[in-house]
Parts: structure tokens; sequence; C-alpha cells
């Protein structure tokens, strides 16, 4: 009890918050290499499950491809990729935005192509027998239609890999990660354990944000009440 | 004009959905297309728009052979009404209503003013447009379906059971505007059911289907009701039920099936009461 008391009164210590190390740049930092990778992650996801959930082709590939790349250690993958890359500490952001996004990309997998995948058939083909292009049924059918479970994804990734890029600071980067390591070399556990709160507290407020966002896109039409079924 | 000329659809698993199938639609004219689900009847339909493509044998809309054209534009000059209506669930009835005028091109306000006066010819008040397809009554939905199809003034509607999913009521009521529509826009309409008094109703031609999309008659309702071909379309329109008598019973003259069963009371004033 007393480590936690102490980690809050670390916390609670304006000049642990301020400077090029404090808490407020760390955050920011961690904030950037969780943005980075969600940008990375859906650069690679959302086109990918858009084409599997508007064709229905290659589902398969994207449950199995996506199982294997969550059973991958992020720690493990981390090391890796930065000793074989080569690309020295200054490239450090390299190797870990990779594995943060790789992280990032099952959520958003699967959330844009069962997003896709909802949109009633009846809504689709009526779209295409109206006159639709392949594209704006895309663009404008099914992607309005799934923008919310593709938020929802977003949730899913933020969270896991705003958790996750702790580990960062394991190739010297900055972030909240900082706290934890520099902690622990120290023995200084109020800082570890402070810093943990730290991320804890980050991912609540991120996850509150994307659910307002999320709150936000689902389309008017959709949600309002459902009124008599017969005339 | 809607003409098909020695239509085939095989499917890759072997499966005949349509063979040598001939048509022709005149102008401003209402064909329907009945059989039982699985005949093929909405398979040839989709052909006019190129939903589905013909394994042999052509379609034509007027003096356009439908393959030689853009599928997106020509979809752009059909109207197509279909069972569930199809609506987008995201947008209100006005912007669905001017979906197609938007897509080819129309300004937004032109594209609304268009729906306005659509939603007013198929009878649908103001305080709609704004509604979303959830807040409509199944009804409504297939108004606003109709309305949909008819943005972009097309001489040409497929309407695929577009009364099938709401209550009988409001199925008579519907088909009803539908031919008073009809008798003011004279398009040409290709209708599919599976309701034999909804073909007789709306149809000028009614084909009678088979499995296959054969055609077991084709005439126009009275001379597919006195002379049914053969067996199949007998009792597909309804067999015995079809053969009435008159028969005095209490003093009044009523008409009477072959079951004894009373279909209705003759209003002719002459012949014995």
């Amino acid at each position: 009890m007393n480590q936690v008391i102490a980690a809050l009164q670390w916390l609670a210590d304006g000049a642990n918050w301020s400077g090029p190390g404090g808490l407020l740049a760390r955050t920011w930092e961690h904030l950037w290499y969780t943005a980075l990778a969600l940008v990375v992650g859906a650069v690679v996801a959302v086109p990918l499950g858009m084409y599997i959930g508007h064709t229905g082709k290659g589902r398969t590939f994207a449950v199995g491809v996506s199982g294997a790349v969550r059973a991958l250690p992020s720690l493990g993958l981390l090391t890796l990729l930065a000793v074989s890359m080569g690309l020295g500490l200054g490239w450090a952001v390299v190797p870990s935005t990779i594995v943060l996004a790789l992280l990032a990309v099952p959520s958003l997998l699967a959330a844009t192509y069962s997003g896709f995948d909802q949109v009633p058939d009846d809504v689709v083909d009526g779209a295409r027998a109206t006159g639709f292009s392949e594209l704006q049924i895309v663009g404008r059918v099914e992607l309005p239609l799934a923008l919310p479970l593709m938020v929802g994804g977003l949730r899913a990734a933020a969270l896991q890999v705003l958790a996750t890029a702790t580990i960062s600071a394991y190739l010297g980067l900055g972030g909240l990660g900082r706290f934890i390591l520099d902690g622990l070399s120290v023995s200084d556990y109020p800082r570890m354990l402070g810093g943990a709160i730290a991320v804890g507290g980050l991912a609540l407020a991120v996850d509150g944000l994307i659910l307002v966002v999320q709150r936000l896109v689902v389309p008017r039409g959709v949600h309002v009440a459902v009124g008599p079924t017969d005339a | 004009m809607i003409r098909f000329e020695h239509v085939n659809k095989t499917y890759p698993d072997g499966t005949v959905a349509v063979a040598d199938f001939s048509l022709e639609v005149p102008s401003h004219q209402v064909a329907v297309l009945l059989g039982s689900s699985g005949c093929g009847k909405t398979t040839l339909m989709r052909m006019v728009n190129r939903m589905v493509e013909p394994t042999s044998g052509d379609v034509w809309i007027d003096d356009d052979r439908v393959s030689d054209l853009d599928p997106v534009k020509l979809r752009r000059r059909i109207g197509y009404v279909m069972q569930s209506g199809g609506l987008l669930p995201h947008r209100s009835t006005i912007d669905n209503v001017a979906t197609v005028p938007l897509l080819g091109g129309s300004t937004r306000r032109a594209a609304h003013a268009r729906a306005r006066e659509l939603l007013e010819l198929v009878g649908l008040p103001e305080s709609v447009a704004r509604r979303y397809p959830s807040q409509l009554s199944g009804g409504q939905r297939q108004r606003v379906g109709v309305a949909r199809a008819l943005a972009a003034d097309p001489n040409i509607l497929l309407m695929d059971e577009p009364f099938g999913a709401v209550d009988p009521v409001v199925r008579n009521e519907l088909q009803a505007w539908l031919l008073q529509i009809q008798d003011e826009l004279a398009k040409t309409i290709l209708f599919v059911t599976h309701d034999v008094d909804e073909a007789f109703l709306l149809g000028q031609e009614v084909l009678v289907l088979r499995t296959g999309a054969e055609v077991a008659q084709q005439g126009t309702p009275a001379e597919i009701l006195l002379e049914p071909a053969d067996d199949f379309v007998h009792h597909f329109i309804g067999g015995s039920r079809r053969h009435l008598h008159t028969e005095v019973r209490d003093g009044r003259r009523l008409v009477v099936d072959a079951d004894g069963r009373v279909a209705g009371v003759a209003t002719d004033p002459t012949g014995p009461a």
C-alpha cells in the first residue's frame, strides 16, 4: 500500500511533470508513437478490410493472418527487428512503430470487414441496381454504414497499442515507458508505478474520446426509433 | 420497348435458370412474369439492367442492345423497385429519391426539387421527406421505392414483387395506385410476381412461367383464364376456383365456384334472378 501512496505522491509532485523528461512531455511522446502506429496499421488494414468486406473474398486469409499476428510476442519481435534491421538507435522509432502497427492490424482489419459485411445485401443490391458504381457503393453506402464498427475497431486497437507502446522505451525511445524502465533499473518503485498509473489514465482518456467519436459517426436514420411497420 | 432474344442462363454448377426465352414488351405496356419462386422470373428481369448477364442471347431496350451499354449508365436510365425497398438506411426519404439525379450530376437543389415532385406524385405527405426509411411504414417505403425508380424519368420500370412484403389491405391500395399512375405515366413496365390476382390485375400481357423460365402460357389475363394452355396453367391460376357459375340463394343471385363456395354477388340486371 505504501508503494501506491508513494506513487501517487510522485504523480502529485509538479516537478515530475515539467521539463523534457517530465510526465507531460512523455505523455505527448507516448501519444505520438500510438498515433503513428495506428495510422500505419490503418493504412494496411482498412483498405484490405474494405476489399474483403466488399467482395467477400479472402476472409479465411484475413482471419488466419490476424490470428497469427496476434500471437506474436511484441517484445521479442521488437528486439528481433531492432537487431536485424541494423538501423541503430537513432532510428529505433522504425522497428517500434512496426511492432505497434502490427498490433493494431487485427482489430482494425476485423472491424472493417465485419462492418462492411453487416451492411444488408438488399441495400447494396438496391444501390447497384439504382446505378451506383462499385466505388460509389463502397464510399457512399458501405463506408458510412460500417463506420461505427470501424471506429469500434480503432478503439480496441488504440488501447492495445497505447498500453504496449511502453516497450518503445526498451529501445531508448521516450514515452511513458521510460518511467517504468528507468524506475526499474534504479529500483525507484514509486516512479515505476507512477508511470504505469499514467499509462492507465491515458488509456482511459483516449478510450473515452474515441467512444464519443464512435457515437458521433453513427449515421442518422440508423439509430433513430423505428416507427410503425404497417401503413 | 424491351426485347429478349433467345436468352439463356446457365450457372457454373450447371443449373439452368433460363432456357431459350424470347419476349417483346411493347412500349407503354405492363407485362407480368408470373411464376413460383425459383422459376427464374427475377433472373430474367435482372438481365434487363445487367444485374445478371445472360450466358447467351441478347436483351434489347428500344434500339440498344444492353450488353453494348455501360451497366452503371444503363441502370440509371431504368427504374428498379424491389420487394424490400432497398432504400439507403442512412439517407432521408428525400435524399433516397434524389439519389439517381444526384449520381447523374444534377445539382442538389434541382435533385431535391425533382424528389419533392415525385413524393407528391406517389402520394406521400411533405412531412415524410425528412424522415429515414426506418421511420416509415412498409407501404410508405414501397412508395418511396417507386418514387426513387421514377426520379430519372426512365422509360422502363422493373418491378420485382414490389408489393410482396406489405399486408393485403396496403397491397390492394398500392396496386390500385400503380394502375392509376400508370395511366398518367405510361411507362414500359416489366413486373415480377407470384400472385395470380396481382398479375391479372396489373398485366396487359401475362407470362405464366415454369421452372427454367419456360413459358407455359403467354396472353392477356382473359385469354389465360378462358383457355389455360395445359394442366399446369390451369392449376397455377387457381384450378376449378376459376370456374364460376351463378346460383340463386335466398332470393339473391350469387357467383359460386365449382366447389359451391361463394365468390361474389352477381349485379348483372339482366338474366334470371
